[in-house]
């Protein structure tokens, strides 16, 4: 199927989920402002950090200010795009009504993907990009166009790193069928997202920094605004974006080949 | 007698019941190891140019935060409200209207149970890690904390129950109510000391959260075990627990008597 077929598909899901959410717009307001007070409470977490010190890790309270906002800024864009049909998907394959998508003529990883938005978490992406506008205004930074393409590449690509990592905790499912609550240790890898590089020590700093991506999708990003665009990082987090992903398509591929479906 | 036989049933049974779930609350006890690595993580280095935040160490910090997290798992409601708001909408609150016995005080027995068997397991990770943990942490000796610190946890977890137990009954009014829980659970999460200790807010905000029923969910036992409340300030919180308990058992009535006035008993 040629490329603007998916893309005509994804328009129409796109259609198909605002209709939703405008059927249930108490929904859409209610589940809007958790999101945002959850924000809140990481910004709120800075502000009370930094009455009482001036730096963590080397970094100033603006700055951690634009880490944190990229941070929510990548949850939100899967939140926003990829979560409910990669949680779906697991309840899908449990009970058997994963044929479905199988059974659609298209790439299985794509329309597993993409069936649903959520607008919910694509209008938090505002409030994050707003967080990320107030801490570049207050550190006086100017990226100009070149500065928020790379950042936006790179965020970007931390979207691939956490859809990899969402996408291999939800693949489990074709192994272990009961894995309701596996997306705590999505919730757990990205946790540390909020954190400098820096303040990761010994066997934290190997795993997290190092062997998991669990730390430089926000850390590359945040620091190509801060300290301007070093090839070196930019690179090393699209390397580690490209193999996360082809991982996770690897793992989701012999999932489906196990997949045996459920009788009902 | 007969009330405490019927009710010492339902803490069995709920044991029991509990008992399967024994590696999904192991799994979220491990889960909330990692946790415990990015608070220790962030105050570690937020503590490396200051010897002393808010008047305290980095270990009596990470003291506050291990407690925390042991907390959680003794007194912490987490899916209560759900399943009480499950039991109204599939129509088995109907049973219970027809038998002798107190709504309120059977899920509390059955909520009992469950803290029961967590409580116990999420000593298997801590102790897990405890070697690791050991040098940092300093848990005050004073004998007071241990007299006040409990019946400060038994009023916690009636708090926590009670409101989770109020959030449930609006499924009488509200098909889906996960979205108030979840917006009431941010500002719990925030009010009761568990992103960061309560006494590091601006002494006027501060003064606010103590007025706050969630400043005694969570922050105000766990300051007591872990020393960051002293005696004076204790005594009097006991009394204003005290005081929210019997508040939100008000509410609870109140919401019971109204919503089954409103229950059509579809099902069942």
């Amino acid at each position: 199927m040629p490329l603007r077929q998916y893309f005509r598909i994804w328009l129409a899901c796109l259609r198909y989920s605002m209709v939703r959410t405008m059927m249930f717009r108490f929904d859409f307001f209610l589940w809007t402002v958790v999101e945002f007070a959850w924000m809140g409470v990481n910004v709120l977490l800075i502000e009370v950090i930094y009455r009482h010190t001036d730096s963590i890790a080397g970094w100033n309270k603006y700055e951690m200010l634009l880490l944190v906002g990229t941070s929510m800024l990548i949850q939100r864009l899967l939140m926003g795009f990829f979560w409910t049909n990669l949680f779906e998907m697991g309840r899908n394959v449990r009970n058997g009504n994963f044929d479905f998508c199988l059974a659609q003529p298209g790439n299985p990883l794509f329309m597993v993907s993409t069936r649903k938005l959520d607008p919910d978490g694509l209008a938090n992406t505002v409030v994050a990009g707003a967080v990320i506008a107030y801490a570049i205004h207050r550190l006086g930074l100017h990226p100009g166009v070149s500065g928020f393409f790379f950042y936006g590449v790179l965020v970007a690509c931390g979207l691939v790193v956490h859809y990899s990592i969402f996408l291999l905790t939800t693949s489990m499912t074709f192994w272990i069928i009961k894995t309701e609550g596996v997306e705590g240790s999505y919730f757990t890898i990205v946790d540390f997202s909020r954190l400098p590089r820096q303040a990761f020590r010994g066997i934290a700093n190997v795993i997290l920094v190092y062997c998991l991506p669990a730390v430089i999708v926000s850390n590359v990003p945040a620091s190509t605004l801060i300290h301007g665009f070093r090839p070196i990082h930019a690179l090393w987090l699209v390397g580690v974006s490209i193999v996360w992903f082809a991982i996770a398509v690897a793992v989701f591929s012999r999932g489906i080949r196990r997949y045996a479906s459920a009788s009902s | 007698m007969h009330t405490l036989t019927k009710y010492r049933h339902v803490f069995m049974v709920g044991l029991q019941n509990n008992l399967v779930y024994r590696w999904n609350i192991l799994l979220r006890g491990f889960f909330s190891l990692a946790r415990l690595a990015v608070v220790c993580i962030l105050w570690a280095a937020a503590y490396a140019g200051v010897s002393q935040i808010g008047g305290y160490s980095l270990g009596q910090t990470f003291t506050y935060f291990v407690t925390l997290i042991a907390l959680q798992f003794i007194i912490g409601a987490f899916n209560e409200d759900y399943q009480i708001g499950e039991e109204i909408r599939n129509g088995i609150i109907n049973q219970f209207l027809l038998k002798p016995i107190n709504y309120y005080a059977y899920r509390f027995t059955v909520f009992l149970a469950a803290r029961t068997v967590s409580g116990v397991l999420v000593f298997v990770p801590l102790l897990a890690i405890f070697p690791l943990l050991k040098p940092y942490l300093s848990f005050p000796g004073d004998p007071w904390r241990l007299a006040l610190g409990i019946p400060a946890l038994g009023l916690a977890a009636m708090i926590q129950f009670t409101i989770a137990y109020c959030f449930g009954l609006l499924a009488f009014w509200f098909l889906e109510i996960q979205g108030f829980v979840i917006l009431s659970f941010a500002a719990e999460t925030l009010l009761s000391g568990q992103v960061f200790p309560l006494d590091l807010l601006p002494p006027a905000i501060f003064k606010i959260a103590q007025m706050l029923p969630f400043y005694y969910m969570m922050y105000f036992p766990a300051g007591i075990v872990a020393g960051r409340i002293e005696f004076a300030s204790a005594v009097s919180g006991l009394a204003i627990q005290v005081v929210w308990v019997a508040l939100f058992l008000l509410l609870a009535k109140t919401f019971w008597a109204a919503g089954l006035r409103k229950h059509t008993a579809v099902g069942g």
